[in-house]
């Protein structure tokens, strides 16, 4: 029943979203439907009329799980510290601390592919794990707001990466940090299969991993028992004996292990350099993702494979239909605002629910 | 012009926007409102505020000082109808005010940038990201402003400086000096009390959360004003993240506030002159401008313990509750 509920928040949200992506489309004078249609093309979920030679669907299609990748772990670890009762929206800075970090360290180094690639996993854990580790303190030691201190890493993140970078890592030409060495990226990249050019993107599988273990430690461990009743319940978690300091602690690591490794295949995957002074929009993204899959690993499997379409389609759609891309990420806000507002709208179906049940009762009596 | 004098009239343009934006954020949070969508009322009254400036400029040219001052105006109606939006998630929905603060930021980026840019094609016929305001005009007091060090504060003032600091006495007065500001108070302490004497707290906590919105919208429009002269997704950099620590800091009273907001201000101007003066190539800059960021974190550090935030914060009200 209170799945059912979750579920149908969650498709009244999104088609909110939608329908108040199609009004403005329609009032800039274009069709929604096309530009929809556009979107599941972009992302080789539909045929578009024609490709560049040795590109096909099924390339889309494996560019847009390379793509949404980053957004999987992300969205999982803003729910993990949601768990918690903390929001997590330090995962910008965080997947960039690690990106970075693994950048330098790996990408930059001449290990081998079979080295290099479980390295860049590691640092990202270790590098976005510590980040989230000690926003936890902070919040347990000194009782900062985490909100607020996740802030202030993101942007002291950004502007020191950007300072290195510029000063040490730049490339001259595309004024963004040095490509880094084909051994260490995640993605495979421009590999022939009949024909066809693909990327092929090794994190998807462990992101899949990652839901299952994430789900698996939250709805059976005594560890996802004790974050959830901090989450809860603060006080009464304490008077249970559980180490309230320890699990905010904790749920920050974790949370921030996972923002690692969502930058680590999104700078070390998707692309293979870092753009100085640039925040990505994945970490306030996937506060969206995670809303709309109701904090639940499985949720967040599906929110991710539906937004990611908006986001990931909206280039192409841009380039069929001269809609500005950032169409894309309305689209994704009016979704997010839908889902905080979800008790609005499941009042009103209580109540014409109810309405329909008076009248039933009348016909009886 | 000394560098002592550079870095306070700097600072002040810095100050004094982010000092409003904090009020603002007392207000709401003072009547039991979470508000950490100041960044994007803010970035949302600029907006409206840009958009305003540039068709009252077309109308009245781009001598004239109307479109400056009207700009403000547009600004403060922006600011407090999206308020309103927070205000309705928080109060009537009911819904967690950290999350719908983070939703409305989102919310005003994606909308504002998206806006902008289908305006300037769709309007003015002009593919562009960005809203381009006229360089704000400064004046210098005669007389005062030869003092040195003091006079600084006299010397190549924007006008907002002014507006800004008349305003921030209006609503000091009206929070601590009248029933209204009590009442706005009492709904973030003890909101039963407030309803048993027969106030409407949701009615308050409206005010107070649009009266928010109204003072980001002055801030936004400051910013947009002295930092770049137009409104383009380079807004968004988190100053109004920086005024919810400073009004921390301030432990929710507005002239400790202040002080928080000096610091700030002062810091990030020092920290530039402090490049320039040793010479060193302009990657530095993005050390320097940590500084503001890194002083949060440590004041809050050695602060937060001392902090009193209002006892009902955060908290939806219900009756029925005791």
């Amino acid at each position: 029943m209170k799945n059912n509920k979750v579920l149908r928040n969650a498709v009244i949200s999104i088609l909110i979203g939608l329908l108040a992506g199609a009004v403005i489309i329609l009032i800039l004078g274009k069709n929604p439907l096309n530009a929809y249609y556009n979107l599941l093309q972009g992302c080789g979920l539909l045929p578009k009329a024609k490709y560049a030679s040795g590109r096909g669907m099924a390339t889309d299609l494996l560019s847009y799980i390379d793509f949404l990748t980053p957004m999987l772990f992300a969205a999982l670890a803003v729910a993990v510290a949601m768990k918690a009762g903390l929001f997590n929206i330090g995962v910008a800075g965080q997947m960039l601390g690690a990106g970075f970090m693994a950048t330098v360290l790996v990408g930059y180094s001449a290990l081998p592919a079979g080295l290099a690639k479980p390295l860049v996993l590691l640092v990202g854990i270790a590098v976005g794990g510590a980040m989230g580790a000690l926003v936890g303190f902070l919040k347990y030691r000194f009782n900062i707001n985490e909100v607020v201190s996740t802030i202030m890493f993101n942007y002291i993140v950004s502007y020191v990466v950007s300072f290195f970078i510029n000063t040490r890592y730049v490339d001259a030409v595309s004024r963004q940090s040095k490509v880094i060495s084909a051994a260490s990226r995640l993605t495979l990249q421009d590999v022939m299969i009949g024909g066809y050019k693909f990327n092929i993107p090794l994190g998807f599988i462990v992101a899949i991993i990652a839901v299952f273990v994430v789900k698996f430690v939250m709805d059976r461990t005594v560890l996802g028992f004790e974050l959830k009743a901090v989450g809860l319940n603060n006080t009464a978690a304490r008077y249970a004996g559980i180490g309230v300091g320890r699990s905010i602690v904790l749920s920050m690591l974790i949370s921030g292990a996972l923002a690692g490794l969502a930058g680590v295949t999104y700078y070390l995957g998707y692309f293979a350099s870092i753009q100085p002074r640039t925040l990505v929009s994945t970490g306030y993204d996937a506060i969206a993702v995670c809303l709309v899959g109701n904090s639940d690993p499985l949720g967040i499997l599906l929110s991710t494979l539906f937004l990611q379409i908006i986001s990931k389609g909206s280039t192409y759609m841009s380039s069929q239909s001269g809609l500005e891309s950032e169409i894309a990420s309305v689209i994704t806000a009016v979704i997010l605002l839908s889902t905080t507002i979800s008790i609005l709208y499941a009042e009103i179906i209580d109540r014409i629910r109810s309405r329909r049940a008076d009248r039933k009762g009348g016909e009886t009596a | 012009m000394s560098t002592i004098n550079t870095i306070i009239i700097d600072g002040m343009a810095f100050t004094l926007p982010l000092f409003i934006m904090a009020i603002g954020g007392i207000y709401s949070e003072r009547s039991g409102v979470t508000n950490l969508a100041l960044e994007g009322l803010s970035g949302m009254g600029a907006f409206v505020g840009a958009l305003a400036a540039y068709i009252l400029t077309q109308q009245f040219g781009a001598t004239s000082q109307v479109p400056y001052y009207l700009s403000f105006v547009f600004a403060v109606i922006g600011g407090a109808l999206f308020a309103l939006v927070h205000a309705l998630i928080c109060i009537r929905c009911k819904a967690n005010q950290v999350i719908s603060g983070v939703v409305i930021n989102i919310l005003a980026e994606a909308v504002t940038i998206f806006l902008v840019k289908t305006i300037n094609r769709g309007v003015f016929g002009k593919p562009s990201d960005k809203i381009d305001l006229g360089a704000s005009i400064r004046f210098t007091v005669p007389g005062i402003s030869k003092i040195p060090v003091l006079g600084a504060f006299f010397t190549r003032v924007y006008p907002f400086e002014v507006i800004i600091i008349l305003i921030a006495v209006v609503v000091w007065y009206l929070l601590y000096k009248t029933p209204l500001g009590m009442h706005i108070r009492a709904c973030g302490d003890n909101p039963h009390a407030v309803d048993a004497a027969g106030m409407d707290v949701a009615r308050i906590r409206y005010f107070a959360v649009m009266m928010s919105g109204a003072l980001s919208g002055i801030a936004g429009m400051a910013f947009a004003y002295s930092i770049s002269a137009k409104f383009s997704s380079g807004f968004f950099v988190g100053y109004g993240y920086l005024s919810i620590a400073a009004l921390i800091f301030g432990n929710w009273t507005i002239l400790p506030t202040l002080g928080a907001c000096l610091v700030f201000g002062m810091a990030k101007s020092a920290g530039y002159q402090l490049v320039m003066y040793l010479g060193y190539p302009s990657a530095y800059q993005d050390l320097v401008m940590i500084l503001p960021y890194v002083l949060t974190l440590l004041l809050l550090i050695f602060l937060s313990k001392h902090n009193h935030a209002p006892r009902a914060l955060g908290e939806v009200y219900d009756k029925s509750k005791r």
